[in-house]
């Protein structure tokens, strides 16, 4: 079914209503501006942030930290679940181990990672780290023990071993569930990453929102929050778009 | 527990018939040899001492109902199991993978579904060899597929390059495990020709595990029966091929193969239910 300009408009709405309702209302005077301040002066306020240069400063502080502790954590999630997936001695080394970790909250560790790593990048980073790591190593894990075995069967028929049969048939099998793990990660990231930018710091949307408190700028606090809303969309898209690329063979990735 | 096979074997010799095509044998095929071979899993014996020798090229079929240890054997032979007594040989020695290629069709194709068909048969090869698989891939008629996903192709298609991927290996032995059980019954002939014609020209031994009878008249040229994990029943078809189904001989053949196969089970079961 081709879609017309009418279906592509209709989950656009209910938000524009919202939207248009919350101006309407702002600028009646009703609700105190300083406390619900309207869309347009968040639209200002983004503005002459944009124009200084700051928010693409503060845009890039948040990603970059995002993107190192995401590196730095799906790496050892993956490394960890690949190789507990393939071996069970390594699995009976280390799994409960991991699991133990992975109860306790990594949020509720805020003040001691203060306490450890300062109140610089590496403790924002270790947060998020920490976070993301075990999504990942939860799924991978189970991707590759969950692949058919019957695949891996006929693959060792065909005199595939080691790395032919990882590469082959274990990775390809496992990708669909280290996708999901990936992509549940990429939400676990940014809930990190609001909570570790309350520690203090100069540069990050965190340090737009709890600068802004400080001087009762509302406008810029629902700014922040609108961003990080659009940086979690933004990822969860480019985790799709690897998806619909990586798993186009698949028929619901189609 | 041989009874009725005097008359199975009567009739078994009264089909064969002069068969002047000389056969093209692989110079890989493999000659199979079974040395009073057991498998147990557990206290559980699945295969009792079995004593089995198939010659180079030949078509067998391995029928027998399910738990028979049918798969067992195939499985064995395949060696993806090992005997737990007993000797099995290929060509009068223990597996050697450099000179006998053994390779392996399904009841489910077991492609898999990231690869393009094409990658699929070539799966495992590299440069000149995987070359090949477009001219295996046209063999079985599915060389314009070669750049479509799997899930893409019906069931007969899917085995086809099945089939396909198993040819390029050049085997000296083909294990096929009721591949054929999942097709509707067209495609199924089809498929039973596609193997016999293929068969006919390359000459590798073939093992057929089924539990069509049917299947196995019309391509084997020996039948075995397994029962309770012993051969309860082997014979030889030399039958001119193509085969007709409407042949009364094997008709008779296979409606008698059914019978045995048949009253070990109502003897069972008219055994259990006096016990109660």
């Amino acid at each position: 079914m081709k879609e017309t300009w009418y279906d592509e408009l209709q989950p656009w709405i209910i938000p524009s209503i919202l939207l248009i309702g919350w101006q309407v209302i702002a600028s009646s005077g009703v609700v105190s501006e300083t406390l619900f301040p309207s869309p347009l002066s968040v639209i200002v306020s983004a503005w002459e942030l944009t124009i200084s240069g700051e928010l693409f400063n503060h845009i890039m502080a948040s990603l970059g930290r995002a993107g190192l502790g995401m590196i730095i954590g799906g790496a050892i999630g993956f490394i960890f679940g690949i190789l507990n997936g393939l071996s069970n001695k390594a699995y009976r080394y280390t799994d409960t181990t991991i699991q133990m970790i992975r109860n306790v909250p990594h949020l509720a560790l805020l003040p001691l990672v203060i306490v450890w790593f300062g109140i610089g990048e590496s403790s924002k980073v270790f947060l998020v780290v920490l976070g993301v790591l075990f999504p990942i190593y939860v799924n991978t894990f189970h991707g590759i023990r969950n692949v058919n075995p019957g695949l891996v069967e006929m693959g060792k028929m065909y005199k595939l071993k080691g790395w032919k049969l990882f590469k082959n048939i274990l990775l390809p099998g496992a990708l669909p569930s280290i996708f999901v793990g990936i992509r549940y990660a990429l939400g676990v990231m940014w809930l990190t990453l609001i909570i570790a930018e309350t520690i203090p710091t100069q540069v990050g949307i965190g340090y737009l929102a709890t600068n802004a408190r400080e001087f009762m700028q509302t406008d810029i606090i629902i700014l922040s929050i609108i961003i990080y809303a659009l940086l979690g969309k933004l990822a969860d898209l480019t985790a799709r778009f690897g998806e619909k690329r990586l798993l186009k063979w698949n028929e619901s990735y189609r | 527990m041989y009874f009725k096979i005097n008359e199975v074997d009567k009739l078994a010799s009264e089909v064969i018939t002069e068969n002047d095509d000389v056969k093209q044998l692989s110079p890989h095929a493999v000659q199979i040899d079974l040395l009073h071979a057991s498998k147990s899993f557990g206290k559980n014996k699945v295969l009792k001492e079995i004593q089995l020798s198939i010659e180079k090229g030949q078509f067998i079929a391995v029928i027998g109902k399910s738990g028979s240890g049918k798969s067992t054997l195939l499985r064995i032979i395949a060696g993806l199991d090992k005997l737990s007594e007993g000797e099995l040989l290929y060509n009068h020695s223990p597996l050697d993978e450099s000179t006998v290629n053994i390779t392996m069709m399904y009841q489910d194709s077991r492609l898999l579904p990231w690869k393009k068909v094409i990658d699929n048969v070539s799966l495992g090869l590299e440069g000149k060899e995987a070359e090949k698989a477009e001219r295996v891939l046209e063999a079985v008629g599915l060389i314009d597929f070669k750049d479509e996903w799997p899930s893409t192709l019906s069931g007969g298609q899917q085995q086809r390059v099945a089939l396909a991927r198993a040819l390029i290996h050049e085997p000296s032995l083909l294990l096929l495990d009721e591949p054929l059980s999942a097709l509707d019954a067209f495609t199924r002939l089809e498929m039973q020709n596609l193997i016999e014609t293929i068969w006919s020209n390359l000459g590798f031994t073939t093992l057929l595990v089924t539990h069509d009878v049917r299947e196995a008249v019309r391509l084997a040229d020996r039948i075995i029966l397994i029962e309770d994990g012993n051969i309860g029943l082997d014979i030889t078809i030399a039958n001119p091929r193509p085969r007709q189904l409407s042949d009364p001989k094997l008709a008779l053949l296979e409606e008698e193969i059914l019978q045995r196969i048949m009253n070990g089970e109502m003897k069972s079961v008219s055994e259990k239910s006096v016990s109660l």
